[in-house]
C-alpha cells in the first residue's frame, strides 16, 4: 500500500511541514512542567502548544470537543488535504482507524472529578461521552462527512503496527479504497505523574536512544499523526508500505537507513543492541516528538517525508556510546528502503518496511 | 475469498455461564436484573450481573478479563482446540470499553489528595490489555488487537478477525467482546438519561431505557480448509461484515438509520445473502427510545415488517463492549440449536416503529441470521452467520 497523505500535529506543530522543519533544524527543546502531585519538581514534557490547535474552519463544530478529539481531527484533515484526494463525501469509500495507547486519558479523569466533585448522580453527559476512546474517530468521521468503516483500537506499544495491518487488509478485501490511518495520545497531569514514577524522566529533557540502556530515559510526548494510505495502484505521494512483520528472524537488514523507536517507553531498551551489530546506519527522531508508546506513526510519518524528499536527516540527538553507524549529518542521499524498529515491553520486535 | 467458519462458541453473561446455562435460561423466557453488588454505589439502577462467577485467577487480573477468559476456554474447548494450540497461528481479537480505561477511583482518589499512590492500579491496568492478556494467557502465536470502538466493539473485533483470517494473518482467530459492571459507566449511562428505572423492554411501546450488564461472548473463527484439516466439518460461517459510520452525532444515532443501512448493506453483500434468506435478525435493541425507533425502522425497509426478529438485552442487559460478541455468540447458536428465545421485555407494539419482535420461543430455519450493533460515536456494524449448507 503507499502513503499519499500525511498529517501531523506535535510539540513541532501542525502539519507535514513542521515535521520536516524540525527534522531539518534537528531538534527541539521541550518545556518543562511542574508535576502537580510532586511539589516542586518539573519535567520535561514535548507538549502541543495551544496555538497549534486553533482552527476555526475544521473544528467549527467541535465546541464541546475535548483536546485529544481535537489534535486528531486536525491530524486527519492535514493529512487528506495534503493527499489532494478531497473528501469521502459520504461515499464510504474511506476507512478510519485509530489508534491510541491510552485514548483520551485526561478527559476520563475528569470525569472522576466530576463523580468526585458532585456525586454519582450529578455528573456531565458530555464529558462521559467524550472520555470513551472512539470520540475521537467520531468526529474524524463527522468533520470529514466520512461514512466508511471506522475503528479505534489499542494495542499499547504496537497499536499503531496493527492499525497499519488492519488497514491493508481491509483495501485487499475491498472493504474502503483507501484508509486514513493513525495515532492520538494526550499527556495531561496524570499521566505526567504516572510517567515520573514508573519511567527515568531524562534530566535534561534529551531521549537518548542509543544507550541501549536497561534504565532508558523518557521525556513523555504528544501529538496525532495521520496517514492517509492506498491500494498498490492508488495515489503514491511519499512511498510504498512494505511488510509489517513481527519477531522476524533477523534475516534481510540490506536497507538505507533504520530507525529505532528506543524513546524511553520500554523499562529496558538493552534489546536494541541487537539492531546495533546489522552494520546499518541508524536514526531516531523521537526527540523532536517526544516518548510515546505509538512513537512508531511519528517516525513512520519521517521516513516517508525521507524517501520523498531522498534526504537523509541527522538525529537530534547523537550521543554514541556504543559506536553504532549513526546518521549525524542531513545530506541528499538515494534512499530506496527504510525500516521502522519498534521493541515491546517484552521484547518483542516489529519492524515497518518502507520503500520508495 | 476465503470462507471462514465458526468452529467454536463461548459465553458468559447474566443469562448464564456457559451457553448450555444460557439456552436453559433462554427455554425460560425472562431474565432478571437486580441491584449491583459487584462494588458501592447509590444509583438504584437496576443491573445484570454474572451472579456466582468464581475463577482461580491472579489477583491483578480485572474481571473484565476473567470474563473473557471464561469465555475463551468455553468457546475453545466447544472447538476441540483447547490441548494444542502450538502448531497455529491464532490471533486474538476482543472488543471492551471498560477494560480499556484507567478509570480506577481508589487510584485517583490518592492522587488528588497528593498522598503516595500505588503504582498498582496502573500495572494492573498495564498488563490487562485484553487481547494481549487473553493471548499470553493462552500462549497464542499470532496477533492481538483490542477493539475500543464503544458499544460495536465486540461486532467489530469478529469483523477485524474475519479481515485477518482472508488476509493470512493468522489461521485461527478469537474473537468477540468483554466487559464488567463499573461504577463509572454506571454513573455515565445514568448522566445521559438513558437507564431505565426498571426491566429493560427493547422494542415496547413503554420503553424507558437500558440496563447495563457484564459477560463476555466469544467465538472461535478459522477457514472451513484450515477446520477440515483437522477433522471438525463446520456447521457455522461467518459470512460478511459490514460497518459504517454515521458522521452525524456522538451519541445519538443519525434518524435515517443511514449508516446501519450501509453496514447491513454491506455485511449482505459480502455473504451474498438477500432479505429473504434472512431467517432472523438478531437486533442491538437497547431498549432507548432512539435506538429502538431507528433499529426498527431500519429492520422494516431492509426485511419487512415480518421479520423475525428479537434482542436478547432483556435477558443480559447491555453489555457494552461485550454486547457485540455475545449477540454474534447468541445468534450463531440459535442458527445451531433451529430456535430463538422469546425477545425479553416485549409486551405492546410501538406505532412509531409498527413492526414486533418475536413474543415467544420460536423456530427458525437453519440458513443466515444478522446481528446488528450501534455504538457511541455513530458505528454500525452487522454480521451475517450462516448454517453450512453441507451440516444443514
Amino acid at each position: 500500500m503507499h502513503i499519499a497523505g500525511i498529517g501531523v500535529v506535535s510539540a513541532c506543530g501542525r502539519g507535514v511541514g513542521t515535521l520536516e522543519k524540525a527534522l531539518e533544524a534537528g531538534g527541539i527543546h521541550p518545556a518543562r512542567k511542574e508535576i502537580p502531585s510532586l511539589s516542586n519538581e518539573t519535567m520535561p514534557v514535548c507538549s502541543v502548544g495551544q496555538e497549534t490547535m486553533t482552527d476555526k474552519k475544521v473544528l467549527k463544530n467541535m465546541r464541546r470537543g475535548d483536546r485529544f478529539s481535537k489534535m486528531a481531527v486536525l491530524a486527519a484533515w492535514d493529512a487528506v488535504e495534503d493527499s489532494g484526494m478531497g473528501l469521502d463525501g459520504g461515499k464510504g469509500k474511506v476507512g478510519i482507524i485509530l489508534a491510541s495507547a491510552f485514548g483520551p486519558q485526561v478527559t476520563a479523569f475528569r470525569f472522576l472529578d466530576e463523580i468526585v466533585d458532585y456525586g454519582e448522580a450529578s455528573v456531565s453527559p458530555t464529558l462521559f461521552s467524550h472520555s470513551v476512546h472512539n470520540a475521537a474517530a467520531s468526529y474524524i468521521a463527522s468533520a470529514l462527512d466520512n461514512r466508511g468503516p471506522t475503528l479505534t483500537l489499542t494495542q499499547f506499544a504496537f497499536s499503531f503496527h496493527q492499525a497499519l495491518i488492519l488497514a491493508r487488509a481491509w483495501m485487499q478485501e475491498g472493504r474502503c479504497e483507501s484508509v486514513l490511518v493513525g495515532t492520538a495520545e494526550e499527556c495531561g497531569t496524570v499521566m505526567e505523574y504516572i510517567c515520573s514514577r514508573k519511567l527515568k524522566i531524562s534530566e535534561d529533557g534529551k531521549i537518548r536512544s542509543f544507550d541501549f540502556s536497561p534504565s532508558p530515559s523518557a521525556v513523555p510526548g504528544e501529538g496525532s499523526v495521520f496517514l492517509v494510505v492506498t491500494r498498490g495502484d492508488g495515489p503514491k505521494r511519499y512511498c510504498e508500505i512494505g511488510a509489517v512483520s513481527f519477531d522476524d528472524d533477523g534475516g534481510e537488514h540490506d536497507v538505507d537507513l533504520c530507525i529505532l523507536d528506543a524513546d524511553g517507553m520500554s523499562e529496558d531498551e538493552s534489546c536494541y543492541a541487537e539492531i546495533a551489530e546489522w552494520d546499518v546506519m541508524m536514526a531516531a527522531y523521537s526527540p523532536l516528538f517526544g516518548s510515546m508508546m505509538t512513537g512508531s506513526a511519528f517516525h513512520c510519518a519521517s521516513a516517508a517525508l525521507m524517501l520523498m524528499k531522498q534526504t537523509r536527516y541527522a538525529c537530534p540527538v547523537q550521543d554514541n556510546p556504543h559506536g553504532v553507524r549513526l546518521c549525524t549529518a542531513t545530506e541528499q542521499k538515494r534512499l530506496e528502503r527504510i525500516q521502522c524498529i519498534k521493541y515491546g515491553c517484552s521484547h518483542e520486535k516489529a519492524i515497518i518496511e518502507l520503500r520508495r | 475469498m476465503v470462507r471462514v467458519a465458526i468452529t467454536g462458541i463461548g459465553v458468559v453473561s447474566a443469562v448464564g455461564r456457559n451457553l448450555e446455562e444460557t439456552l436453559d435460561t433462554f427455554r425460560q423466557g425472562a431474565g432478571s436484573a437486580g441491584t449491583v453488588s459487584v462494588f458501592p454505589t447509590g444509583l438504584s439502577y437496576p443491573v445484570f450481573e454474572v451472579k456466582d462467577f468464581h475463577r482461580t485467577a491472579p489477583d491483578d487480573e480485572t474481571r473484565t478479563m476473567s470474563l473473557a477468559l471464561c469465555a475463551v476456554e468455553e468457546a475453545l474447548l466447544d472447538a476441540g482446540l483447547d490441548s494444542e494450540l502450538s502448531g497455529v497461528r491464532v490471533g486474538v481479537c476482543l472488543g471492551t470499553t471498560v477494560g480499556s480505561q484507567l478509570n480506577d477511583l481508589n487510584f485517583y482518589l490518592k492522587y488528588r489528595r497528593k498522598e503516595s499512590v500505588s503504582m498498582r492500579s496502573v500495572d494492573r491496568y498495564l498488563k490487562g490489555n485484553l487481547a494481549e492478556g487473553v493471548r499470553r494467557s493462552i500462549r497464542a502465536r499470532g496477533p492481538s488487537v483490542t477493539v475500543v470502538n464503544a458499544c460495536s466493539s465486540g461486532a467489530d473485533a469478529i469483523g477485524v478477525a474475519l479481515s485477518w483470517l482472508r488476509s493470512g494473518v493468522c489461521d485461527v482467530a478469537l474473537a468477540g467482546g468483554a466487559d464488567e459492571l463499573n461504577p463509572v459507566a454506571l454513573c455515565g449511562f445514568g448522566s445521559l438519561g438513558i437507564l431505565s428505572d426498571s426491566t429493560c423492554a427493547p422494542f415496547d411501546r413503554d420503553r424507558e431505557g437500558l440496563n447495563l450488564g457484564e459477560g463476555a461472548g466469544v467465538l472461535v473463527l478459522e477457514s472451513e480448509e484450515n477446520s477440515r484439516k483437522r477433522g471438525k466439518e463446520p456447521r457455522l460461517r461467518l459470512a460478511g461484515y459490514g460497518s459504517a459510520a454515521d458522521a452525524y452525532h456522538l451519541t445519538a444515532p443519525r434518524p435515517d438509520g443511514s449508516g446501519l443501512v450501509a453496514s447491513l448493506q454491506r455485511a449482505m453483500s459480502e455473504a451474498n445473502v438477500f432479505a429473504g434468506d434472512v431467517s432472523f435478525v438478531n437486533a442491538h435493541g437497547t431498549g432507548t427510545e432512539d435506538n429502538d425507533k431507528v433499529e426498527g425502522a431500519v429492520l422494516k425497509s431492509i426485511f419487512g415488517k415480518d421479520v423475525k426478529f428479537l434482542s436478547t438485552k432483556g435477558f443480559t442487559g447491555h453489555t457494552l463492549g461485550a454486547a457485540g460478541g455475545l449477540e454474534a455468540a447468541f445468534t450463531a447458536a440459535a442458527l445451531r440449536e433451529g430456535w430463538i428465545p422469546a425477545s425479553a421485555g416485549f409486551v405492546n407494539e410501538d406505532d412509531e416503529i409498527r413492526m414486533s419482535p418475536v413474543r415467544q420461543q420460536t423456530s427458525i430455519a437453519r440458513r443466515f441470521a444478522i446481528s446488528t450493533s450501534l455504538a457511541f460515536g455513530g458505528n454500525n456494524a452487522a454480521l451475517v452467520i450462516g448454517c453450512c449448507q453441507e451440516a444443514c
